[in-house]
């Protein structure tokens, strides 16, 4: 008796005589049920990239703290304008892509492929702002390797010989390094900065880089949405991929929401 | 038994912090904001910014980066529970989320508590030395500060580099 009863239920379901919905997976029950396990998942694979980033994170915070100085002195290399700018740029692309969840739990298509649209462009105007800031610190031998070799691998020094546009001179300071490197920050100030300032460098770039990929990757998932979007894949039934797509893409936001002042905006005024 | 009441508590078992009104249909409703609420959020993110932005030109000494941090989760917090849907999300997916600080906040201690009982920074090249006798700590890079080098060799004072030896 009682399986009869339950192949009735399944007969019956979900409910009010409707089919079994194309976008519901055969081992959900309902659309709700396959929701909440999407976002479910989606926040534990946020959580992974949290501590993806945490180690680089916890480098930063190791190797500032054990030279407030050199970090202070290396950030005025980073040009603030475009940092801020890009902040701003994110946190409007965030808004978009919320407000495309939004037109996609309303199940406005149109509107949600526009403010998809928005998103990706956005993400672009960050990307060419990039581009700009690597394509002057690359410039001027911020790199590893141009200025910061380190002084146990250099055969040479050159001593004031030019290296792309920052120099390695020698400084003779009592008590000081024999080797500094010499070159012009954002403010337009001469500064000497010790060879390991690098790992400022070295820490900007891995940081930004890592975050930039991800934000290739987010403007990947997102143009595939929105290609889904434009074949009406989706509707106010099942909006789901939108809403994880528009999650990863608040992730990008809240790791540069972390990385603007701790890498541009380090502490002592002048 | 009821067949629909037995599936509607199944599916309300799975935690589904979005479903809402008395009954459960088994639709996806998901907490729907305004859009001039998200404009909101939008402008007390910009304003965060900006705050962040001018306290940078105030000295709070060592307190700096921790301002820097709190204004930075201020608006993390925004993104993360209106953007993000946190606010009306299943308490669960905010518990993963805030489960990963509290291991990245374990792994950032201990490190520090490591590098702290370890040794001190070479001032000259910014390897780790044992600040008594000089020579590379423990679990520090071998043989990267000059210092380090002579002083085991017990030659010249720290000031003489390591780029002469190289020639």
């Amino acid at each position: 008796m009682a399986n009869v009863s339950e192949t009735a239920a399944v007969a019956a379901h979900p409910h009010h005589g409707e089919a079994h919905p194309d976008f519901l997976q055969h081992h959900f029950d309902t659309p709700a049920q396959q929701f909440s396990a999407s976002k479910l998942g989606m926040w534990i694979f946020i959580a992974t990239e949290i501590l993806m980033f945490g180690g680089l994170f916890c480098a930063y915070a190791i190797w500032r703290a054990l030279e407030p100085q050199v970090f202070d002195d290396a950030h005025h290399f980073l040009n603030k304008i475009f940092g801020a700018t890009n902040t701003v740029v994110l946190l409007f692309s965030s808004l978009t892509a919320a407000l495309a969840v939004r037109s996609a739990q309303l199940g406005k298509r149109s509107e949600t492929s526009a403010y998809l649209v928005v998103t990706i462009a956005c993400a672009c105007v960050f990307l060419v702002i990039k581009y700009f800031e690597y394509a002057h610190k690359i410039h001027l031998g911020l790199l590893p390797g141009h200025c910061f070799g380190h002084p146990g691998f250099s055969g040479t020094i050159q001593n004031g010989e030019e290296t792309g546009t920052c120099l390695r001179v020698h400084a003779d300071q009592p008590g000081g390094s024999p080797e500094w490197v010499r070159a012009v920050d954002e403010d337009g100030r001469v500064q000497l900065l010790p060879p390991r300032a690098n790992m400022f460098f070295a820490l900007y770039f891995v940081m930004t880089g890592l975050h930039g990929l991800h934000v290739l990757i987010g403007m990947s998932i997102l143009t595939w949405v929105l290609v889904k979007n434009l074949q009406g894949k989706f509707s106010k039934e099942y909006f789901t991929p939108v809403d994880l797509g528009a999650l990863y893409w608040h992730l990008v936001d809240l790791v540069w929401i972390y990385l603007f002042p701790l890498l541009y905006l380090v502490g002592k005024p002048e | 038994m009821e067949p629909t009441t037995a599936h509607a508590g199944h599916s309300a078992a799975h935690g589904d912090g979005s479903v809402s009104g008395g009954h459960d249909d088994g639709q996806v409703h998901a907490h729907l904001s305004s859009a001039q609420f998200y404009w909101g959020v939008f402008g007390a993110l910009v304003v965060l910014t900006i705050i962040t932005w001018r306290v940078s030109y105030y000295d709070f000494g060592p307190a700096n980066v921790f301002v820097a941090l709190l204004i930075a989760t201020a608006k993390a917090s925004l993104v993360a529970a209106f953007f993000m849907h946190l606010r009306y999300d299943s308490l669960f997916n905010t518990l993963a989320f805030l489960a990963a600080f509290l291991f990245l906040g374990l792994f950032i201690l201990l490190t520090y508590d490591d590098l702290g009982k370890r040794a001190q920074v070479d001032p000259e090249y910014g390897g780790t030395v044992l600040p008594e006798t000089g020579q590379n700590a423990p679990g520090g890079l071998p043989a990267t500060t000059a210092t380090a080098n002579e002083a085991e060799r017990g030659e010249a004072p720290p000031g003489k580099g390591v780029g002469k030896k190289a020639e």
